[in-house]
This record gives C-alpha cells, sequence and structure tokens, in this order.
C-alpha cells in the first residue's frame, strides 16, 4: 500500500471515529459512500475539514467532492494531484 | 460589522419562547459571531427546571450557540431556518442562572455541501460555560 493512501486511510478512520477498523480492512475501490464504507453528508463535512487540516488540499465544491470521494484510490490520486509542487 | 444593529427578528425566524439571542456585538460572516443572552427569572423553562433552584437546561445552551451561529450567514434567515444536524464534543462545565449575561461566540470550522460545522463557547463573566462543535444545515 502506497504511503499516502495508508495516511489517507488513516485519516479516514481518525477523522470518523471508525473505530476497531484497520486500514487494510478498507477497500480502495469501494465507494465511500452509499454501499461502500456507508459515510452520510456529515461525513463528508469531516473529511473535506480532516483532508485540508492534514494534507492541505482544499475540496472547494460538490463536483470536486463527488470526483474525490469515489473510493480511497481516488481520493488518494486527488490529494496526490493537488499536492504537487 | 457590528449589529446592535442585527434586526434579530428580521435575521433569524425564531421567535418567543424560543429566541434566545438578545443582542449580536460582533458579527463577520461566514467567519465569527459573539452575540448575547440576558437570562432573567421570567424565561419560561425555569419555572420548572428546577422548582425552586432555576438552571438553564443544557441543551438550551446548545441552542443558543445554534442561534448565534445563524448570524454567519451573510444574508437573513427569514423564512428559510438552519436546523441542528449534529453536535459533537458538548461539554457543560457550569450552570447558566438567572442574572447571567451569557456570552454566546460561535466560529464556522468549514463547509461542505450544504452543512456548515461550528464551534461555540458559552461564557458568562470570562468563565466557559458550555463548548461544542455544532453542525447544521440550511434548508
Amino acid at each position: 500500500m502506497s504511503d499516502l493512501k495508508l495516511r489517507v486511510k488513516d485519516m479516514i478512520i481518525e477523522r470518523l471515529k471508525l473505530e476497531g477498523m484497520t486500514p487494510d480492512q478498507i477497500d480502495d475501490d469501494a465507494p465511500l459512500f452509499g454501499d461502500g464504507l456507508g459515510l452520510d453528508s456529515i461525513d463528508a463535512l469531516e473529511l473535506v475539514l480532516g483532508i485540508e487540516q492534514v494534507f492541505g488540499v482544499k475540496i472547494e465544491d460538490e463536483a470536486a467532492g463527488l470526483k474525490a470521494f469515489k473510493s480511497v484510490q481516488a481520493l488518494t490520486d486527488f490529494i496526490a494531484e493537488h499536492t504537487k509542487a | 460589522m457590528t449589529a446592535q444593529s442585527a434586526d434579530i427578528p428580521a435575521h433569524l425566524p425564531h421567535r418567543y419562547p424560543f429566541l434566545l439571542v438578545d443582542r449580536v456585538l460582533e458579527r463577520e460572516p461566514g467567519v465569527r459571531v459573539v452575540a448575547e443572552k440576558l437570562v432573567t427569572n421570567g424565561e419560561p423553562y425555569l419555572q420548572g427546571h428546577f422548582e425552586g433552584r432555576p438552571l438553564v437546561p443544557g441543551v438550551l445552551l446548545l441552542e443558543m450557540l445554534a442561534q448565534a451561529g445563524g448570524f454567519l450567514e451573510a444574508a437573513s434567515l427569514h423564512g428559510s431556518a438552519i436546523f441542528l444536524a449534529g453536535v459533537q464534543d458538548a461539554r457543560f462545565k457550569a450552570p447558566a442562572l438567572p442574572g447571567d449575561r451569557l456570552r454566546l461566540e460561535v466560529h464556522a470550522e468549514g463547509a461542505f455541501a450544504g452543512l456548515m460545522k461550528i464551534r461555540g463557547t458559552v461564557s458568562c463573566e470570562g468563565r466557559d460555560l458550555c463548548t461544542a462543535a455544532l453542525l447544521v444545515k440550511r434548508l
């Protein structure tokens, strides 16, 4: 697992208080909302705040969120893309 | 913008006996609001909470912070209330009593998809009575 992806999973677990869950239990490609992790709109706001705090990346609007929150893989790619120097 | 101004009933849809903000002292829309609520013995809920020992219910301190949070919105909320979607990390450190001038201080932590997270403190004479994070949604 890439280092960044692991940090993304750790952030998700900590920010959303998914107690007892480990990074390898989160499927890279499963959707974060709906069927996958089953997150809701409050979780989405928490993730937006967490991503900004931990990675310094802003998710500006719902369109960006739709793209970034497709899966852990998509979110990792989104963060990598927006933290390039 | 200072807002003694704030024509409070024009801004919030809440009314007696559930309008829990008396004055807006400082207001930076989208960032920070400081408001006041003066607690008197005439508050209807103090009659039974509790008989002979009036103190403001903790949930109403949260409601005060939520209403103060309404002034973070730039535009008037008249007719379109904001609703509580969540309460996190609420702590009640000391009771609010009749005669207290409560300072309600809130700041916006972030927003996404119509939800806003605010963090607030109710204090009286420099002493924190209640702190909490609230999630509010404008419908």
